[in-house]
């Protein structure tokens, strides 16, 4: 989630109205951001990914003003008609096809404002860019430049002096050499032909979405910005635009609109006209629980820097276009909440008159867990992701079909577990210097290959035990497990002789009730106590809860 | 002591208050309180009487020593072959002429000796030199036990006053004794305890059989420590898990289950979130490698979700403004959050009045380390109803965290892709500080609508293992799934 530091100074010299550092701190949060971090100079906040337009420190200003009451509706925001013109070349696009521009004149630049700029831009490069993929920005300083700007494609051998170098180099060496062109490269390196955008002297002004050319490096004497966004999806490109037009505007420059000409189309951005929505009182009132009058809903949107037109009844909200997060009527219910105060919204309890439920199956499996508790086992749990080692190699198994995901972090958790006492001996492994008898259970999903499940992929409820001390022994686990299953689930099994890896032979058996095959139980092969280094013999078993919830379920009916 | 008393003075008879103190092994004044109570219970009966012991004075120990001065005359006229003249034998007695005299005399009284007189001169004869004496007897008890005169038979009374007469013998010095007896009603009592053993295990065959009125049961150290056993017991996680589920319950919901395997149409494009969204990242995501083509929801249903993301389809929104593809909606994740249960029991249900509840794991593709883990749990309710409000949502969360014991809440707007409006809940939980816990909020048309559902719906959800720890004062969040045996064993389940 993205982070902005505001300083104390310039926030409140943003601030149409009197502020105190201590109001300014707790009025944050009911912008909608969290305070991350508040010291004598600065706070530090984290903001959502739909309000981009925070990604300034003149962005939180406008929502501050509003619910301060210190600025009240939509900000005006004038463009004057520019004469620069962008052709866009067809090649482009089944590239990068959309692109937008402005020009920013009179501006008074420092470091401070350089900086501020270039964070905005990087922040939107990773939201709204989606790390530049869908739209990237390039911010050049316009007087180097003469217009028209031509937006085309170019072979990979293509030369320019990329930004921060001092040598020509062609595009496809940038995108082998140099930091963006590996991290961002890949965006473009599959087309035969990549993005470029020159001035009509062929200077280069960038290699979207990789780099700038040197020639249009912005210095605290610059006076006048171009701005192009190149992008896949338009609506990222022109939300962009218009967020750094009110940012520019904000900072003092005049902004003026570029045309871009594709083929004889033309186009003329960037557009700050108001979005309008119509807004619906009865939802407001509604999702809210407040009975607002019209007026109060006014004041309330004007509050969150939207204006209201009012006519034959029906109230529109004209939309700030710097608002890219506003696609329902919803939207504009939680801006009447955040003009109206969220503070002022007292709790209500709702009337219902149904009695709560608990889920049959999580019943029966409680049960069996306060089974497991009385015969005097500790519950443990473990991770549903487990090492291949751990689940097939140290337990001597072959599987037969593997479920695993395919990003893990660390082999230590690919695998997903078809059964869970795998798990359990790696916690008699941790445990070597607990005090014995130790007798352990878990109660957890397993999954396994199942064609007629909807995901192929079947989850059922296990329970496992293992006991661990010195005379540890086959008995012992089947007394626990026929105690269980009697006292919980009325139920008597067989246990069938069987061989099974993980366990000794001569001493394992498939846990059967009628014709059902329910688990497995034995003690457990000393070449698997070696592999998890146990010094004490185990016995173990597992039982498919899930299998035994049906057929008492079954029984029952 | 009191019952030592009694077994005492039945089993080896009365006597002497600090004899029968010996032998039990108590201190006088000990046996004197027992004694007194015993009397007031009318069990014992005290005699004060004045007797007379009998110390040995120093010609008494001589003659313990030495033997009688009789005895030594006779053992000396024996040396001289029984028969001596009269100043030949005083001669060899030695000592002064009272005491050979009065040696002679004893002799002489005892038979042990005759004389005659030969030519003027006394002849002493020996006549019996083996019979013992009984003052030599007497003398040797008295000096081997202090007797009481009027302990002594008759004809031991004789002797003694006879030993008496004799000049720094004997002396008869007055003590008073008490003695101590049973009386009627102590002997019965004694004779009654001294059937009674002592045993230190009750068995069955005694109670049946009513023995167990004659043993007594040996008293015990009831202040030892006894062995640690370690009981069978819950996770605490589990645990909290159970409060949380009682706490919905108690509020009236419902509670539902479903797979842990989602599709990432449920996961994700069923709750409006752009499949271009970072969540979605292999980065955040666990993907499962498929096993077969997963069915995923109806072709209508599916339509709907489509044009809801391309352009928002009949729900009066604008939509993402993207080309929706389904092979992405069809990649199977470990569900992310348990929303995507919620979200296909509304659209499985088409309820209008609802209130259902989960929870259970949820996965995030994130590093292990001591504020992540990959495996999480999280609670989530929903309420559908045609009138509910943000302000019921605050409402049942306020009530849903007293329940849990935290009374302390404040609400601040937030933004989540799925809900509007959204908040976030704050709580204040003791002994840490304000923590932030469950995020709510109403699902937005662009979820609802599609699935049918056209009531507002309120929902809520949050992550556990935050506040188990702050419960269990726990740093590290990895610590929860130790599952070390000395801490799962030691944590109190009541806190």
């Amino acid at each position: 989630m993205p982070v902005i530091t505001l300083y104390y100074n310039k926030l409140k010299s943003l601030i149409k109205g009197e502020l105190s550092t201590k109001d300014l701190i707790d009025k944050i949060p009911y912008l909608g951001v969290t305070l991350e971090e508040a010291t004598d100079d600065y706070v530090k906040i984290e903001y959502n990914p739909n309000r981009p337009d925070f990604s300034t420190i003149y962005g939180i200003a406008r929502s501050l003003n509003g619910i301060l009451g210190f600025e009240r509706g939509a900000p005006n925001y004038v463009i004057n008609e520019g004469e620069v013109e962008m052709i866009v070349d067809e090649s482009t696009q089944h590239v990068r096809p959309f692109v937008v521009s402005l020009v920013a004149k009179e501006i008074t630049l420092n470091d401070e404002l350089i900086q501020e700029i270039i964070s905005m831009q990087e922040d939107l490069h990773e939201g709204i860019g989606r790390r530049r993929r869908k739209m990237s920005i390039g911010i050049h300083n316009f007087d180097v430049l003469k217009p028209p700007i031509k937006y085309t494609t170019v072979s990979p051998e293509f030369k320019f002096i990329p930004l921060g170098e001092k040598e020509e180099m062609s595009m496809r060496e940038i995108l082998e050499k140099t930091d963006v062109g590996r991290e961002y490269g890949h965006i473009v390196s599959h087309f035969d032909k990549y993005p470029l955008i020159m001035d009509s002297l062929d200077q280069v002004l960038s290699f979207p979405p990789i780099i700038n050319g040197e020639l249009t490096r912005l210095t605290p004497e610059t006076k006048n910005l171009l701005i192009e966004i190149t992008a896949t999806d338009l609506k990222a490109d022109e939300d962009s635009l218009a967020i750094i037009a009110a940012a520019l505007s904000d900072i003092g420059a005049k902004i003026e609109s570029v045309k871009i000409r594709l083929g004889n189309s033309v186009k003329i951005t960037p557009d700050m006209s108001l979005q309008q929505m119509e807004v619906d009182r009865k939802l407001a009132n509604d999702l809210l629980g407040l009975r607002l009058n019209d007026e109060e809903i006014l004041e309330s949107l004007e509050r969150s820097r939207i204006s209201v037109a009012s006519k034959d009844g029906k109230l529109t909200a004209l939309i700030p276009r710097y608002r890219v997060d506003i696609l329902h009527q919803v939207d504009l219910v939680e801006e009447i909440a955040y003009g109206y105060g969220f503070e002022k919204l007292t709790p209500t309890l709702p009337e219902f008159k149904k009695a709560g439920k608990y889920h049959d199956n999580l019943k029966l499996i409680g049960l069996a867990r306060d089974a497991m508790i009385g015969l005097g086992c500790i519950e443990v749990m473990n991770y549903h992701l487990i090492s291949e080692k751990a689940l097939y190699e140290f337990t001597k198994r072959k599987p037969k079909t593997i479920i695993k995901v395919e990003n893990p972090k660390s082999i230590e958790y690919e695998f997903l577990r078809d059964n869970i006492f795998p798990s359990l001996l790696i916690v008699l492994s941790k445990n070597l210097h607990e005090e014995y008898p130790q007798r352990i259970f878990e109660i957890s999903k397993v999954y396994s290959k199942d064609l007629r499940t909807p995901n192929g992929i079947r989850e059922d409820y296990h329970l496992s035990v293992a006991t661990s001390h010195s005379t540890a022994n086959y008995t012992e686990v089947k007394s626990i497990l026929s105690s269980l299953l009697l006292q919980t689930f009325n139920l008597s099994v067989n246990t069938i002789p069987t061989h099974h890896p993980s366990f000794t032979s001569g001493r394992a058996a498939t846990i059967v009730l009628a014709k059902n095959n329910l688990g497995i139980i034995g003690e457990i092969h000393p070449l698997v106590l070696e592999s998890f280094k146990l010094r004490n013999p185990v016995s173990v078993f597992e039982v498919n809860l899930s299998k035994i919830i049906d057929i008492v379920k079954q029984k029952a009916s | 002591m009191e019952r030592k008393l009694l077994l005492s003075l039945i089993r080896n008879g009365g006597g002497l208050l600090e004899d029968v103190a010996s032998r039990v092994n108590m201190s006088i004044d000990q046996a004197r309180r027992a004694v007194e109570w015993l009397r007031s219970k009318e069990m014992i009966k005290i005699e004060e009487k004045v007797h007379h012991k009998i110390e040995i004075l120093g010609e008494g120990k001589r003659a313990i020593e030495q033997g009688l001065p009789e005895r030594r005359l006779i053992e000396i006229l024996k040396r001289l072959n029984g028969e001596a003249k009269l100043d030949e034998l005083s001669k060899a007695f030695g000592s002064t002429p009272q005491e050979f005299s009065a040696a002679f005399g004893y002799a002489r009284s005892k038979g042990w000796i005759s004389t005659s007189s030969i030519e003027g001169k006394v002849i002493v004869k020996l006549l019996k030199s083996d019979q013992s004496a009984l003052e030599e007897s007497l003398l040797k008890e008295i000096s081997e036990k202090g007797l009481f005169f009027e302990e002594l038979s008759e004809e031991d009374k004789k002797v003694v006053n006879g030993l008496i007469k004799r000049p720094n013998y004997l002396m008869k010095k007055p003590f008073k004794i008490v003695n101590i007896s049973l009386t009627e009603l102590g002997r019965k009592t004694a004779e009654a305890i001294k059937e009674v053993k002592e045993i230190d295990y009750l068995t069955p065959d005694l109670i049946i059989s009513g023995k167990w009125k004659q043993h007594r049961l040996r008293s015990l150290d009831v202040e030892a420590v006894a062995p640690t056993i370690y009981p069978g017991k819950k996770h605490p996680v589990q645990h909290f898990i159970d409060e949380v589920r009682e706490a919905f319950i108690s509020l009236g919901f419902e509670e539902i289950l479903g797979p842990i395997i989602q599709p990432a149409f449920w996961n994700f494009d069923a709750l409006f979130v752009p499949q271009d969204h970072p969540a979605r990242d292999m980065q955040d995501t666990f993907y499962v490698s498929k096993v077969k083509e997963p069915s995923i929801a109806s072709s209508r249903l599916i339509e709907k979700v489509s044009r809801t993301h391309t352009n928002g389809w009949n729900t009066g929104s604008k939509g993402w403004g993207y080309d929706w593809v389904l092979d992405e909606a069809k990649r199977l994740v470990l569900r992310t959050h348990t929303t995507a249960v919620t979200v296909k029991y509304l659209a499985d249900h088409k309820v209008s009045e609802a209130k259902v509840f989960s929870v259970d794991k949820v996965f995030r593709n994130e590093k292990l380390d001591p504020k992540h883990l990959a495996e999480l749990h999280q609670i989530e309710g929903i309420m559908v109803g045609k009138r509910v409000t943000l302000r019921d949502l605050m409402g049942i969360l306020s009530e849903f965290y007293k329940i849990l014991g935290l009374k302390k809440v404040k609400f601040w707007p937030t933004y989540f892709p799925y809900t509007e409006p959204s908040l976030q809940s704050i709580v204040h939980v003791e002994g840490f500080g304000w923590m932030e816990l469950c995020g709510m909020g109403i699902f937005r048309p662009e979820v609802t609508l599609p699935l049918g559902v056209k009531n507002p719906v309120l929902a809520w959800g949050g992550g556990l293992e935050r506040i188990i720890m702050a419960r269990l004062r726990i740093d590290d969040i990895r610590e929860l799934y130790e599952n070390n045996l000395g801490w799962l064993r030691k944590v109190p389940l009541c806190l």
